[in-house]
Formats: structure tokens, C-alpha cells, sequence
């Protein structure tokens, strides 16, 4: 009875609510697109979540959203506003891409090496966010900013002039060899997938999920998994949730905040690493293609995903895979009624700046005068470090 | 390479460019950090000015609509900050960073509903700003480029020492840099902090907008999606190192404005536009290293 009653709350709090009013925001931009907003809804729906390869499609796109945003989710709330994981998941994307691309020999070992290469590619991006801001005070919010795009524009000049496949009409490299590739979870030729197909049906839910999306949503699930672990039971979870708390009362308890910074964005950086590799070893892309994860958007929607989540881990799964069908089901509508699938990321963008307005239906009992009313801390965005911005008054204060 | 190829007298006209759109933006910027409210959403605002104003001079077939529907766009759109930071004590950070996803998706997403284009829009009817040549001021050698600007150029070299009086040496600017720096104080003094800085808010997105305007009517005349490409955090990049100083902001706007020109002359020089792309924003980074005193000056201000 009590969690029902909190599930209603919950219903009439920040997030349902914002997530409603988006929705209702995209409904009058099809509209003004001269498109039903059921139909294009319905179509939405249908292609996110209607058939068996659109709930895979949905699944397979989740997991770079997940991953990155369990990245920026570890660094937001040690307080570190990274906002480079475009740089540090492409630069992943790339050193990875060309690792797994290029080296010879068993998969066994070429596949851990392209991991291993791709998660340093992306701390080594994070790390220099991380010195530059403890050695020097430089803001990690605008390092990590500036970092991208030196990356983007350096991953589209190596592929375009030093890696590209004349084979291709796209300027990209060569197809990484199928044996390197990240498996489905059910290999598409393997016996299994046979007998599936045969007693379930070829375009069976269960069918299609397990033969069109590959092992990369394992270690999604791990490293969300894995993060709540570090939230709850580490000292680092501890020591990072504390700091972004209160940063000064963090100092006081021995918590060393150049360290902290610098083991957090590695961690950050290096997990957008791996799943900028994600993108290229299996889904959507088997190669490494010109601008393609800075257009995919993967790392901004993370951000948004992020922000929705709160930071938890289990959230931002959640998150992850409701804003992905957000992006497949846009898709689907682009296709069926002629509409810019960039839809998603303006209904996207709406959910998080009606959470951040704080909107919900007003409470049922009245708040009783000198009391506050009950407020779940956990329904807002927590407050983020204002960056060490040199404000206008310092120059006052030195007189 | 011939460095004199390098630096000639077009140069000067090329850094004047490149540096509008952002002197523009980083001037909004500029107020609204003045009145306390961290504004990193210029990027989008550039983008909507930049659309509202292509739009609009395509419609009506006359820049002075495109501008001035540019400026106004610019100001609607910052109310998502000005309206969520200052009333309902949404983080700055976090809106402006929806802001600026939004902007990209909801140009984007217009180009197809309205034009029915994708990538790029570009069209006759679209009437560019014009450049106003003030004759033989514009015949003087080098620095004649800055006598044959767009209306919207002498605006933004003019709004330099404008801006600077307003701020220092009026009643108005007294109260908004009260309400940045001290809001409680500048309450018992009777100034509304919350109108001040939503004003400040809205008039950076106004000023962002123009710049938006510049890019897609002065620069080129054409929309292209998420073609402000950086530049607003470029933008916001200048107001920190230049700590809201009017000047300060000319001057990195300046430096900016440089290396956007000098990259682009290095591609005829046959570097590939993806490296010299990367130019500004590692020049950017760099200065941001090179003034880090400044930053650590008041960090330790702050924690003394």
C-alpha cells in the first residue's frame, strides 16, 4: 500500500511530468511539421519497441548511451563536469577502431588489445582535462569542452588521409575481419539461433534480440553493475559522492581533491573510451567511418541521459534505453512520414530543461504554514560546482 | 610557404570575420556573467539567431527583418535560461547544456518542416546584410577593413566602449554588477535582483542572436546545420579570461578571430582544413594555460 502510494507521488513528481510535457512539446512541433502527433507517435512507438528488430535496434543503441553516461555520470558526481566524452569515446573509437582493424593475429588476443588500447586512448583524453585543472586551475568543464574537437577533427583527418579504403564509397577503413567483430549474443549462423528460429520463429521478440544484439549490452550491464558496486561499496564511491556533495567538507574529512580529480576522469574518460569502441567493433559500424560517432550524438544524449538519471547508475540504464527509443522510434518517423529525425533530440532536450524548471502537479495536502513541505531531494538535479570561474569581484577584494 | 602571403593587408578583413559573430556572443556573455548567472548556452543561441535570421530575410526578402528577427529569437530562446535560472532556481549549467542540444535539434528539425532541405539551406531569396564601405576611410592601407563592415560589425566594435560606460559609469551597470556580486546586497538597496538578471539573460541571448545573424547573413548567406560550430564556447571561453571586461573580451575575441583567419589562409597553403579546423580550439586551450595565473590568482582568493 505505502509503495503504491509512492509510486503515485513518484508519478506526480519532477521526472514523470517532465517526461510527459516534452512529449506533448514534440506532439506541437509535428504539428507544425503538418504531421499527426498520434501518427507520428504511433509510429515512434511501433519502431522503437513493435517488432523484434526494433526492440533490438532499441537495445543496441542503449549501450553506448548507457556506458558513456555511466562515464559521465562516475565524473558529475565527484563534482567533475566532464563534458568531453565526444573527444575521449572517439578518441577511443579511433585508437581501438585501428587496433582491431589492423592487428594480426587470433581474435582472442586482438579483442582484449583493442579494449585495453581503446579505454587508455579515452583516460589519456580525460587525464590531460584532469592535470591541466590541477596543475594549473584550468576548468575541467571547459577543458574537456575544448578537447573535443581537436579529437573529432584529428580522428576525420587520419581516416580520411591516412586510413581510407579506396573499396569504399564512405571514407572509412577497411571492414574489421568478422572474427574480430563483437559476437551476438546468439552468432546468426550458430545452431542455437537455428533452433531458435525454428521453434520460436524467425521474427520472434526473443529471436531477434538474441541475434541482433551483440555482447557489447553485457558489458553495459556490467559496468552499470559495477558502478553501483562502486557507489555503495568502495571508498572511492564514497570519497566521489562525498566531494560532490560538498567539496569543502569533503577537504576537511582527508580527502585529497587533486588525486580524486585525476582518478576520476581516467576512470571517466576510459569508460567513454570503451564504449566509443563499442561503436565500431560490431554496432552500428564494423569500421572506423569519417564523423560518424560525433553525428551518432551518442555522447550528448548520454549527457542528457545523465542529467535525467540523477547520476544513479540504474537510472541512467533506464534512462539510456527510454532515450534511445526515443532516437530509433525518430528514426522510424523520419523514414514513414517525411520528418528530420532531430525530433528525438529536441523532445530529448525538453525533458531535461523541464526537470531542471522543476515541474510537477502541485502536491495533494497543503503545505501546513512553518512547515516544509516533504521534498525528495533525490527528484532534483543535484547542484553542480559552479566552475572556478575568475569572477569580476576578485578584482575588487585585491584592493 | 611565404609568411608575407601569410600576413597581408586581407588578413585584417578576414580576422574582422571571423571575430564578429563571437565579439557578439561573447559580449551577452559578458552581461549575464556580470549579473551572476554563468551563461555557457550562447552555442545554441548563436544557432537559433543564426536560423531565426535566415528564415526571416528569406520570408520577407529584406536583412533588416532577418537581423532584427535574429536578435529577437536570440532573446526568446534565452528565456529557457533567464526564465529556469533566475525563477525557478534551475542549474545554469544544466539548462544551458539542454539549450544547446536543443538548438541543434530544433534547427535541424525546422530545415526539414519548413524548407525541406537537410544539411544545408541555401536559396537567392535569402538577402544578405550588406557591407557598409564609409568611403576613403576604407581606401587607408590595413586598417581600412575596419571602415567596410557589416551594420552588424560597427555594432559590435561599438558596443565595446558602449558596453564599458554602461557598466562603470551608469547608475544601471552599478546595479547589475551589484546583483552579480552581491545580490543580497543589492536588494536592501532596492534593486530587483531576479529582473536584473533575467534582463541581463535576455539581452545576451538578443546580443548572440545578432551574432547568429552575422554568421549565416554577413559571413556567408546560408544555414547550415550546427554552424556555429564552437564558436559560442569560444565565446564563453573570452568572457572568463577576460573577467567580463568589455576590453578583455575584444581582446580574446581578437586573438580568436586570428587564428580562425590564419588557420583558414593555412589550407591554401595545403594543410587540410581538418587541422587547421582544430586551430581555434587549441589556441583557446593554450591561452586558457598561459592565463592559468589568473585562474589559480582567484582560486586562492576565494578559499583565503
Amino acid at each position: 500500500m505505502n509503495a503504491l502510494r509512492r509510486t503515485g507521488r513518484w508519478l506526480a513528481g519532477p521526472i514523470p511530468i517532465s517526461v510527459v510535457l516534452a512529449l506533448v512539446i514534440g506532439a506541437v512541433f509535428m504539428l507544425v511539421a503538418g504531421v499527426h502527433p498520434l501518427d507520428g507517435y504511433a509510429a515512434m512507438l511501433n519502431g522503437s519497441f513493435g517488432s523484434g528488430a526494433g526492440l533490438a535496434n532499441t537495445l543496441q543503441r542503449a549501450v553506448p548511451i548507457i556506458g558513456i553516461g555511466i562515464a559521465i555520470a562516475i565524473a558529475f558526481r565527484a563534482g567533475v563536469l566532464n563534458l568531453g566524452t565526444e573527444g575521449q569515446a572517439g578518441l577511443g573509437a579511433l585508437v581501438g577502431g585501428i587496433v582491431a582493424v589492423y592487428t594480426p593475429g587470433p581474435s582472442i588476443l586482438v579483442i582484449p588489445l583493442a579494449i585495453v588500447a581503446a579505454v587508455a586512448a579515452g583516460a589519456v583524453w580525460g587525464l590531460i582535462a584532469a592535470l591541466l585543472q590541477n596543475g594549473l586551475g584550468v576548468p575541467i568543464l571547459l577543458s574537456t569542452l575544448l578537447l573535443n574537437y581537436p579529437a573529432r577533427y584529428f580522428s576525420s583527418w587520419l581516416i580520411r588521409f591516412k586510413l581510407d579504403d579506396p573499396g569504399s564509397d564512405l571514407v572509412a577503413t577497411r571492414q574489421i575481419e568478422p572474427a574480430n567483430q563483437l559476437a551476438m549474443l546468439v552468432p546468426r549462423d550458430s545452431a542455437f539461433a537455428e533452433t531458435l528460429r525454428n521453434t520460436l520463429g524467425p521474427t520472434n521478440v526473443v529471436t531477434a534480440v538474441l541475434t541482433g544484439v551483440n555482447w557489447s549490452l553485457v558489458i553495459a550491464i556490467v559496468v552499470v553493475a559495477g558502478a553501483i558496486f562502486m557507489n555503495r561499496r568502495t571508498r572511492f564511491g564514497f570519497e566521489s559522492g562525498l566531494t560532490g556533495q560538498n567539496a569543502e567538507f569533503a577537504r576537511y574529512g582527508g580527502v585529497k581533491p587533486g588525486p580524486l580529480v585525476l582518478k576520476t576522469m581516467a576512470l571517466s574518460g576510459g569508460l567513454a573510451g570503451l564504449f566509443g569502441l563499442m561503436t565500431v567493433v560490431g554496432a552500428p559500424n564494423t569500421r572506423l567511418i569519417e564523423g560518424s560517432f560525433v553525428q551518432s550524438n551518442y555522447a550528448w544524449t548520454a549527457l542528457l541521459v545523465t542529467l535525467l538519471a540523477l547520476y544513479r547508475p540504474l537510472g541512467v540504464a533506464i534512462a539510456g534505453l527510454f532515450f534511445a527509443a526515443i532516437m530509433v522510434g525518430s528514426d522510424a518517423m523520419g523514414r514513414e512520414l517525411g520528418l528530420s529525425p532531430q525530433i528525438a533530440a529536441v523532445i530529448q532536450a525538453f525533458v531535461i530543461i523541464l526537470l531542471a524548471f522543476r515541474v510537477a502537479l502541485p502536491r495533494g495536502r497543503r503545505r501546513r504554514a512553518g512547515t516544509e513541505a516533504p521534498v525528495d531531494e533525490a527528484e532534483e538535479i543535484p547542484p553542480l560546482p559552479a566552475p572556478t570561474a575568475p569572477r569580476p569581484e576578485a578584482k575588487e577584494a585585491e584592493r | 610557404m611565404n609568411l608575407a602571403e601569410l600576413f597581408d593587408q586581407d588578413l585584417v578583413s578576414s580576422v574582422l570575420r571571423s571575430l564578429i559573430p563571437i565579439l557578439l556572443a561573447a559580449l551577452g556573455g559578458m552581461l549575464a556573467e556580470r549579473a551572476g548567472i554563468f551563461n555557457i548556452g550562447l552555442e545554441g543561441m548563436i544557432l537559433v539567431g543564426a536560423f531565426a535570421g535566415v528564415a526571416a530575410s528569406y520570408f520577407s526578402g529584406n536583412w533588416v527583418v532577418g537581423v532584427i528577427v535574429a536578435m529577437l529569437a536570440g532573446a526568446l530562446f534565452s528565456l529557457i535560461l533567464g526564465y529556469g535560472a533566475v525563477y525557478r532556481g534551475g542549474d545554469p549549467i544544466v539548462l544551458a547544456v539542454a539549450m544547446n542540444i536543443l538548438a541543434i535539434g530544433l534547427t535541424s528539425f525546422l530545415l526539414v518542416a519548413i524548407f525541406n532541405v537537410q544539411g544545408v539551406f541555401q536559396d537567392p531569396g535569402i538577402v544578405g546584410i550588406p557591407v557598409w564601405r564609409i568611403p576613403i576611410l576604407a581606401d587607408i592601407p590595413w586598417l581600412g577593413a575596419l571602415f567596410s563592415l557589416s551594420p552588424l560589425g560597427y555594432l559590435a566594435l561599438l558596443l565595446v566602449p558602449a558596453l564599458w560606460i554602461v557598466l562603470f559609469r551608469t547608475p544601471l551597470g552599478l546595479r547589475l554588477r551589484g546583483v552579480g556580486e552581491r545580490p543580497l546586497a543589492a536588494a536592501t538597496m532596492g534593486v530587483n535582483p531576479q529582473r536584473y538578471q533575467l534582463g541581463a539573460v535576455l539581452a545576451s541571448g538578443a546580443l548572440a542572436g545578432l551574432g547568429g545573424a552575422q554568421l549565416a547573413l554577413g559571413n556567408v548567406v546560408q544555414f547550415t546545420e550546427n554552424m556555429s560550430a564552437g564558436r559560442g564556447w569560444i565565446a564563453v571561453v573570452a568572457v572568463m579570461l577576460a573577467r567580463a571586461h568589455p576590453v578583455g573580451v575584444l581582446g580574446a575575441a581578437l586573438l580568436f578571430g586570428f587564428a580562425d583567419a590564419i588557420g583558414f589562409r593555412l589550407q591554401s597553403f595545403g594543410l587540410p582544413q581538418q587541422l587547421t579546423d582544430a586551430g581555434p580550439y587549441v589556441i583557446t586551450l593554450l591561452v586558457l594555460v598561459l592565463m592559468s595565473g589568473r585562474f589559480r590568482k582567484t582560486r586562492e582568493a576565494a578559499l583565503a
